[in-house]
Order: structure tokens, then C-alpha cells, then sequence
């Protein structure tokens, strides 16, 4: 099992829960599994074309996907999937 | 026995060192500690040697000489504090002793090589002195925050704390760019307020409240709303930026002035419970680009009017931002540079993560010549994916 780790503006599209858990042994396999039961929360991370958000962050066990293979960094059973969207607030 | 006579019995007990031995010896590994106070200290330092005021040896002597066996010569202004000084630290176990003999005066005398340290006056000693005896940060800690300059981004709920506490840790010129005046509904965060200023410029209401805390402070307004036309003005007289804004637009302004600049950018964010900070160093590598390639569609998110925020978790960040400047302006410690902190009020959760620069950040990247100011309304109102490329240049506003 992967858990993914949401932040509290996203936490409303899955349920309320701050977190969940899912299968796959990539990142995008894990985030495919999300959408399957919340595809609107799927929508805030990924375009529609399947792309990672630009202003969305994942990161592995605190490594930034987008430094190892993006949607293709492999996953073992027990990471962490942390969402860290941008906010502005000040 | 009296003060004489117990000198007398030191003079046989202590080693008595010349200045021109005791230079040399420091340079050889010997720990030189200059006992004198502060003010003594002013007059000159000599080369080599640490101060370390006699009131405060024993406390801090374990961490200058962790080692029992290390060699410590004591200076003062002749050899009488000196010969008790290391009378001191033989009871405490430190048996390589000696006293300069003569002290500072005769170090002088002899032409040996010093320096006038920066020195804080009569009232930084007392305003500082819980800070000032801090090992790390010390007179010369302190001198460094004295010729600071920091300008905060925003003198709202992020900016409100750092400000405070920058000015009372004597951030020497503490500037604050803010368009906005004081709202009822800022008071629950922005504490540099007050319910009698509702209605006053933020900045000015910003200048008395840090004023008053410490007037020996240079405190800088700049009542505007930055853009692409002023901000490099405003950014001319600064070292360090502290972003404290409330958008989109103008954090991607701040990123790529100071990218272009060469300043520092101490980040910070919060939204509802939740807070982000990191450090951007100047030049980037990561910069705020690298973690954001592009603000989210406005849908996708809320300001924090809309959100709603609690008051406590843009103080604990902005604090954060603060403590980053001190490091930064000290050299104390170790930055946030390359880390992203996530805390969560609600469950008081503080994490980590790692950033790394993006190879191919259009602003920071090895070999990128600065891409231009582009026209961040335009940039952050629709998510526009190409705006940058098709609108190079100054924002037109």
C-alpha cells in the first residue's frame, strides 16, 4: 500500500480525509488508482492530458518526483505520496 | 590573604607569557582569551584572541576549550584579571595555563598586531545582552545585524512578526513595502497593528509600532504596490528579501527580481492551518520557480480572504522567515536553502522536504540570461501557460 498525504485545501475532494490508501508501483499508477474513487482530486493534481500540475509538488519519502522520473519514479509498498500545492497566503 | 599577596602566590604558580610569546604561541594552536570587558574591548582586540568577559569565563570556557589538555593563555589589561582568570580554570581542571604578562597595554606597547572589533554601544549592550552573550552570535554577530538590510514584502500576517522580531534582534535597516491600509478584519494576524490605526497606512502604522519597539533602528516605508517598474528601485538598497506577499503575481515578481538582483529571497505562505517556508539563495538554484513552474488557475486557489486563515500559523511561519534572516545575516547555523519546511497548525506537524534546483528554471538556471520582467497580473489571472514567451519585456502596467 501507498499512502498519499493531501493538504487541507484538497482534503474536501477526497472525502475529508487528510489521507489514503492506494496501490501501484509508480507514482502515476498510485495517482491513477486516487482518481478511480476521486477523479476530481485526480483533476487538481494531474492536466487533463496527465501531466503533473505546475504549481503542484509530490514528493516520495521527501524526494521531489520531479527529481528522480516524474510520474514514473517507482514505488515500493510503505512510501509516502506528500501533495504540496502552492498557496499565496500571507 | 589579600589581593597582593595572593597575586604574589599566582606569580609563582601561573606561567607568565610575554605578548610577543603568546602571539606566537596562539598561532601555533594556543586559545588566547582576552578577559577584559566589553568596553575595554573597544580599544583594541589582539590578533588571535577571543573575548570572552571575565563575569562569563566559567560558563562558556567548555565549549571555547572542549579539550582539558588545551593550551589557554589569559589576557587582560595588565596581569592582575589574568593571574585570577586562570586561577579559575585550574580549579576547573585545565592545568596548561599561562597569563600574558602586562596585558593588553604592554601588547600595544610592543606593536603586536590588533584590531578594533565592532563594538556595541552603551545601549545595544543592554538591549541586546540576552542575545550578545549567545556564543555564536557575540559582539561581532551582533555588529553583522546592525549593517543588515531587509526588506519585508508585505507588513501583513507573515510580515508582521518578522518585523517585530528583525527590529527588535536590531536588524540595522528594516524596510517594509506595503500598498494597504489597516483593516479591523487584519488585526487577528497582523499584530504590528492596532485597533486605534484601522483606516492608517499599513507602513506607517508598521513605522511607529518598530519604532517604538526599538528606536535605535533605521526603519524604511515604501507605500506601494510593487511591480515591474518599481520594484528594482526599491529592491536597490536591500540585501535580503522576506516574502511575506498575499498573491501570486507579486511572489513571482519578488522570485525574479531578486533572481535578477543577486538577493537573497527568505520565502513563506500560509493558508488556513497550514504554512510553507524555505530559503532561496541569491542567483537561485532552487528559486521559487524551480518549485512552482507556474502559479495554479484561480480556481484552484483561494486567497486568503476567501480561505480564511488563523491568525497563530502565519506568526509561527513569518517567525520562522525572521529566524532564517538572522542565520542568513550571521552565518550562524545552517539555512533552509535546498529544504522546504510544511507546518500544520492543526496537527502540529512540522516536515521536510528536499528541493533541488530545476536544470531547466528559465530564471535561475546555470547559463539563463534573465528572461525579462513578463506581465504577472496577466500571468496568475488565467493560469496563461505561454504568457511568458509571448510577452517578454517590462509589465506594461
Amino acid at each position: 500500500m501507498i499512502r498519499i498525504e493531501l493538504p487541507a485545501a484538497l482534503q474536501p475532494l477526497a472525502d475529508g480525509q487528510a489521507g489514503l490508501e492506494v496501490t501501484g508501483n509508480t507514482v502515476g499508477e498510485a495517482l491513477q488508482d486516487l482518481g478511480r474513487k476521486h477523479p476530481l482530486l485526480l483533476s487538481r493534481i494531474l492536466t487533463r492530458g496527465g501531466q503533473l500540475r505546475p504549481h503542484v509538488n509530490l514528493f516520495v519519502n521527501e524526494q521531489d518526483v520531479r527529481a528522480e522520473r516524474g510520474l514514473d519514479t517507482p514505488l515500493r509498498a510503505g512510501d509516502t505520496l506528500l501533495v504540496v500545492p502552492s498557496v499565496a497566503g500571507g | 590573604m589579600s589581593l597582593d599577596q595572593r597575586l604574589e602566590q599566582l606569580r609563582g604558580e601561573i606561567a607568565l607569557v610575554s605578548p610577543s610569546e603568546a602571539l606566537a604561541r596562539s598561532r601555533a594552536g594556543a586559545l588566547l582569551l582576552d578577559v577584559r570587558e566589553a568596553e575595554e574591548i573597544a580599544l583594541g582586540l589582539p590578533e588571535n584572541a577571543q573575548a570572552v568577559s571575565r563575569g562569563y569565563l566559567e560558563m562558556r570556557i567548555a565549549e571555547l576549550a572542549p579539550d582539558p589538555d588545551q593550551e589557554i593563555l589569559l589576557l587582560c589589561a595588565a596581569t592582575t584579571r589574568s593571574l585570577l582568570a586562570a586561577d579559575d580554570l585550574r580549579q576547573m581542571g585545565y592545568y596548561r595555563l599561562g597569563a600574558v604578562q602586562g596585558g593588553f597595554n604592554r601588547w600595544k606597547d610592543e606593536g603586536l598586531p590588533y584590531t578594533l572589533p565592532d563594538t556595541p554601544d552603551r545601549d545595544a549592550l543592554q538591549r541586546y545582552a540576552r542575545q550578545l552573550v549567545l556564543p555564536e552570535m557575540g559582539a561581532s554577530g551582533q555588529a553583522l545585524l546592525g549593517k543588515a538590510r531587509v526588506l519585508l514584502i508585505g507588513a501583513g500576517g507573515l510580515g508582521s512578526p518578522s518585523a517585530l522580531y528583525l527590529a527588535a534582534a536590531g536588524i540595522g535597516t528594516l524596510g517594509l513595502v506595503d500598498h494597504d491600509r489597516v483593516d479591523r478584519s487584519n488585526l487577528h494576524r497582523q499584530v504590528l497593528h492596532r485597533d486605534d490605526r484601522v483606516g492608517m497606512a499599513k507602513t506607517e502604522s508598521a513605522r511607529l509600532t518598530l519604532e517604538a519597539l526599538n528606536p535605535s533602528i533605521r526603519v524604511q516605508t515604501h507605500r506601494a504596490r510593487l511591480d515591474s517598474g518599481n520594484v528594482e528601485s526599491i529592491f536597490a538598497d536591500y540585501d535580503i528579501v522576506v516574502d511575506g506577499s498575499d498573491n501570486f503575481p507579486t511572489r513571482y515578481l519578488v522570485n525574479d527580481a531578486c533572481i535578477k538582483l543577486g538577493l537573497t529571497n527568505v520565502y513563506g505562505a500560509v493558508q488556513g492551518f497550514e504554512g510553507q517556508v524555505s530559503v532561496f539563495p541569491a542567483g537561485g538554484r532552487p528559486c521559487y520557480r524551480c518549485l512552482f513552474a507556474e502559479p495554479p488557475p484561480p480556481e484552484h486557489a483561494p486567497s486568503c480572504n476567501e480561505a480564511g486563515v488563523i491568525g497563530v500559523v502565519p506568526g509561527i511561519i513569518g517567525l520562522l522567515q525572521a529566524l532564517e534572516v538572522i542565520k542568513l545575516v550571521t552565518g550562524i547555523g545552517e539555512t533552509l536553502a535546498g529544504r522546504l519546511l510544511l507546518f500544520d497548525g492543526r496537527t502540529t506537524r512540522l516536515r521536510e522536504v528536499r528541493l533541488g534546483a530545476d536544470p531547466e528554471c528559465r530564471y535561475c538556471a546555470a547559463g539563463m540570461q534573465f528572461p525579462g520582467y513578463i506581465d504577472y497580473a496577466h500571468f496568475c489571472a488565467d493560469g496563461a501557460r505561454e504568457s511568458e514567451s509571448n510577452a517578454p519585456g517590462p509589465d506594461p502596467r
